[in-house]
């Protein structure tokens, strides 16, 4: 399914630091933060119990 | 995977979120996108389906589930099978349970308590973990008398049926069979680990610890299965973050996501019929919530059993003495390397002091 860019280019925002996986669209919106200060990721130190319980 | 428009439908489990305080702008709209299009599905986690005792947490996660069905375009929801070994709501993992008409009563209850909360189709999946062999063979029986009442579906969870059929070396052919293939709305593949047992040298258990790369032999059984679930209408690949840390194991969730690609859409371009079924229910009636003080009194001690236990020895003695022996839980039966496996599971999710 396809993305606006916006939402793509907000996303690799948010997870700028870990992911690697993606292709990256050269026109992307990139990612930047309006004031200027680093970008926040917040992490889970907890795994995931979404899945994997077993 | 996004940037290349290759993900069809995200499944999201909705109750997941409780530690998090400030949730992203941008995983709410990824949210509203696929659930606008009606490809947005939700996967519980914590109900615990069948703890013998209905609870104020269960009452707040049905609150919570029909505030986010309200909000998102689920297609449908699901939950898991068994009941939650923590002593309190959010911790624990899911173990299975006897298969009586009481518990089958009290599945029932509570899967027409979700599908009222979300007024969608509801689903249940299959777990990875018995403790023998023949409970293997009647899940997917128990399966079938669970969701029938709600015109439910399943989730064949070809990972979790690959853990079964390697710890009880029993054919796929077999087993599949006794599942009810009509049901199927969703198949889940991922990877997990093998782990020495103690009790049985040479012995690996297979668990569903969706930490690695999907094997060779998912991949086969989702070809297999695809052309036996009429109603299938999502696959689904799982994966924990954990285990996506280095690029190699990255770069294996790709491959992995291309070859489940693949395999649908080779499947799809040869399918010559759409899913039949709605899985929606006819009207409900929900009266006070059941209850089974015996069972909730063997679940406590089993979870405390498996939480504390230094050894196999010490687990299997405490529960030959416990209210769980000699009734339909048949502990005398359990395969030691199963038992040993759910004191892993146990202690592995079960909650820091």
């Amino acid at each position: 399914m396809e993305l606006s860019k916006a939402l793509l280019g907000a996303i690799l925002l948010g997870i700028a630091v870990q992911t690697t996986s993606c292709k990256k669209d050269k026109n992307l919106p990139t990612p930047a933060n309006p004031n200027g200060t680093p970008v926040q990721v917040e992490e889970n130190h907890d795994p995931c119990p979404a899945c994997g319980l077993g | 995977m996004l940037s290349e428009a290759r993900v069809e439908a995200i499944e999201w489990s909705f109750d997941a979120l409780y530690k998090k305080n400030n949730i992203p702008p941008w995983f709410l709209e990824l949210l509203h996108t696929y659930g606008k299009e009606r490809r947005l599905i939700g996967h519980g986690i914590f109900f615990s389906l069948f703890s013998g005792r209905w609870s104020a947490e269960q009452e707040q996660w049905l609150r919570h589930l029909r505030q986010v069905a309200t909000l998102y375009n689920f297609d449908h929801v699901t939950e898991h099978f068994g009941f939650m070994t923590g002593k309190d709501f959010h911790s624990g993992a899911p173990l299975s349970i006897p298969y009586t008409n009481s518990t089958l009563a009290l599945g029932r209850d509570r899967l027409a308590r979700i599908q009222d909360a979300c007024g969608l189709p509801v689903g249940l999946e299959n777990l990875a973990f018995s403790y023998t062999a023949d409970d293997v063979k009647r899940h997917g029986d128990f399966l079938e008398q669970l969701v029938s009442p709600v015109n439910g579906f399943i989730i064949l969870d070809l990972h979790n049926l690959y853990c079964q059929l390697h710890n009880f070396s029993l054919p796929f052919d077999d087993i599949v069979r006794l599942y009810p293939l009509q049901r199927v709305r969703e198949i889940h593949i991922s990877g997990g680990s093998w782990e020495p047992a103690k009790t049985s040298p040479g012995k690996k258990v297979r668990r569903d610890t969706h930490d690695n790369g999907v094997p060779a032999e998912v991949f086969e059984l989702l070809k297999t299965a695809i052309d036996i679930c009429p109603n299938l209408k999502y696959v689904v690949l799982e994966q924990l973050g954990s285990g996506l840390k280095t690029g190699i194991s990255r770069q294996q969730f790709y491959k992995d996501f291309l070859q489940m690609q693949e395999i649908v859409a080779a499947k799809n371009s040869n399918a010559d019929h759409l899913p039949y079924n709605t899985f929606l229910p006819a009207k409900l009636l929900l009266s006070h919530p059941l209850a089974d003080e015996q069972l909730y009194t063997q679940q406590m001690e089993l979870s405390n059993i498996l939480e504390t236990a230094a050894c196999y020895e010490e687990a299997l003695h405490a529960l030959c003495t416990s209210s769980l022996a000699n009734t339909a839980w048949e502990v005398e039966r359990w395969e030691p390397y199963m038992l040993e496996t759910a004191m892993n599971i146990a202690q592995k999710w079960k909650k820091k002091d």
